[in-house]
């Protein structure tokens, strides 16, 4: 296996390993969602403009849970491709071996036409990777989107949650765990696209 | 790759072996095929890393279009790791290979050439007008394998039973068999589990009427060698590794 195919398992195995600490923090929103929601219910009048923002935090959890699942099943078929890329261009290689010790067999001129089937495809399939990656990479970014909503959610929430009285300090911790769940998703899923941009259709 | 003809008739079958080119590390096999006018059956066609000599060889004697089946006596490796090259070389082929080892076969990659499962009673293959006999070789040293014998060839190819490991570069046929007796004795001591299931083989290969013995390992028995051997494997206590 060359450095180029290890380095493209590795890119693939990552991002379903970023992708499902993603999907814990996402989870996580969705709870801190469901506890805010609780105290803006107690604090009624005082939290009156935080209501709205934690039917808001809990859908964009969900959305985020919907990408990530979707970006999984993704991913798993954007991995047996590249085991098939793989099993393809080992094929190729050895075909072509195989051309180079025949010469002089009376049959050599017979290995030409499982050479030419095996480079198309090899080829195609190398083509359809990074179609798959360049569609992936979009996912990713929609993922990136959801994030950065979330860190504008967090600072409208931190806004809110200062004049929401002795239920202060609960709303803002609430609006610091989304701001920091924000952070882990963008980052893990930034990983993933810079594992993934070598990659991609240019 | 070392070719030998080892019978010429209305169709003929070749040895392949002793790779120069073979990484250390990896044991030598012998490959063989049996060739008629328009087909070619390839027998245990070996491990991945043999894949590309063996094809290589086999374009002096058939065209890739013309290899048409392949046998693989059980589901070791160093028979049939090469099963996913030729898979996509070939694009009309059969693999005969035992029924109980398909799910494990597979794995080697089996898409487009067809898996034909042997019953565990063996059965017959016919390649254009050559008919083989399938020959049950159980516990010998795989739970489930088989041999295959060419009644008019006269040549029974026995798997892993015969092997020996040998110095790069050996003859391909015995010739002392006292001397060679000591190559195999570990092997099949220590590789054949069951002295119920040899004795049953021996009976049964006795009735056959063979010129040659040709195993998957080392060198090739003829003449009275074949008598020699299967008289010494008879006597042979087996399954020593407990």
């Amino acid at each position: 296996m060359n450095s180029q195919t290890k380095s493209q398992f590795i890119a693939v195995a990552s991002i379903t390993s970023e992708l499902s600490a993603v999907m814990v923090v996402a989870k996580e929103i969705s709870l801190a969602a469901a506890n805010a929601k609780a105290i803006a219910f107690r604090a009624g009048d005082k939290a009156k403009g935080f209501q709205p923002i934690t039917d808001f935090i809990n859908e964009l959890a969900k959305e985020t849970i919907e990408l990530v699942t979707n970006i999984n099943v993704y991913a798993l078929l954007l991995y047996r491709l590249t085991v098939n890329e793989y099993r393809r261009t080992a094929a190729y290689n050895r075909f072509e071996q195989v051309a180079k010790l025949a010469v002089g067999a009376r049959y050599a001129d017979s290995m030409q036409e499982p050479i030419s089937t095996a480079r198309t495809i090899m080829q195609d399939c190398q083509r359809q990777f990074k179609r798959d990656v360049t569609q992936l990479l979009g996912q990713l970014e929609a993922v990136m989107h959801h994030a950065r909503a979330a860190r504008v959610i967090a600072a409208n929430s931190r806004i809110e949650a200062s004049q929401a009285g002795e239920y202060l300090q609960s709303l803002q911790a609430v609006a610091e765990s989304v701001d920091k769940a924000a952070h882990t998703i963008h980052d893990n899923v930034q990983r993933c696209r810079i594992a993934l941009s070598i990659y991609r259709n240019s | 790759m070392k070719m030998t003809k080892i019978y010429e008739g209305a169709h003929q079958w070749i040895m392949f072996g002793r790779d120069e080119n073979k990484p250390d590390n990896i044991i030598d096999s012998n490959q063989y095929i049996v060739r008629t006018a328009n087909k070619c059956l390839l027998l245990e066609p070996g491990g991945t890393e043999l894949f590309a000599p063996m094809m290589a060889a086999v374009l002096h004697h058939a065209p890739v279009e013309q290899i048409t089946d392949l046998f693989a006596s059980h589901q070791d490796p160093d028979v049939i790791s090469s099963l996913g090259l030729w898979d996509q070389a070939l694009s009309n082929a059969k693999l005969h290979a035992p029924a109980l080892w398909e799910g494990y076969i597979r794995h080697f990659g089996c898409e487009s050439i067809q898996y034909v499962p042997i019953p565990d009673n063996g059965e017959t293959i016919k390649i254009e007008s050559v008919e083989l006999q399938i020959i049950p070789a159980h516990y010998l040293h795989s739970p489930c394998g088989f041999h295959v014998y060419d009644p008019q060839a006269k040549i029974l190819m026995c798997g892993s039973v015969g092997s020996a490991f040998e110095a790069p570069g050996a003859p391909v046929f015995v010739e002392r068999f006292d001397v060679h007796v000591e190559k195999m004795r570990y092997y099949h001591q220590r590789m054949m589990p069951s002295n119920q299931a040899k004795r049953a083989w021996v009976d049964r290969v006795r009735n056959l009427d063979i010129d040659i013995l040709a195993p998957q390992h080392g060198r090739m028995f003829k003449g009275d060698d074949v008598k020699r051997f299967l008289d010494w494997f008879d006597s042979l206590q087996v399954g020593t590794g407990i």
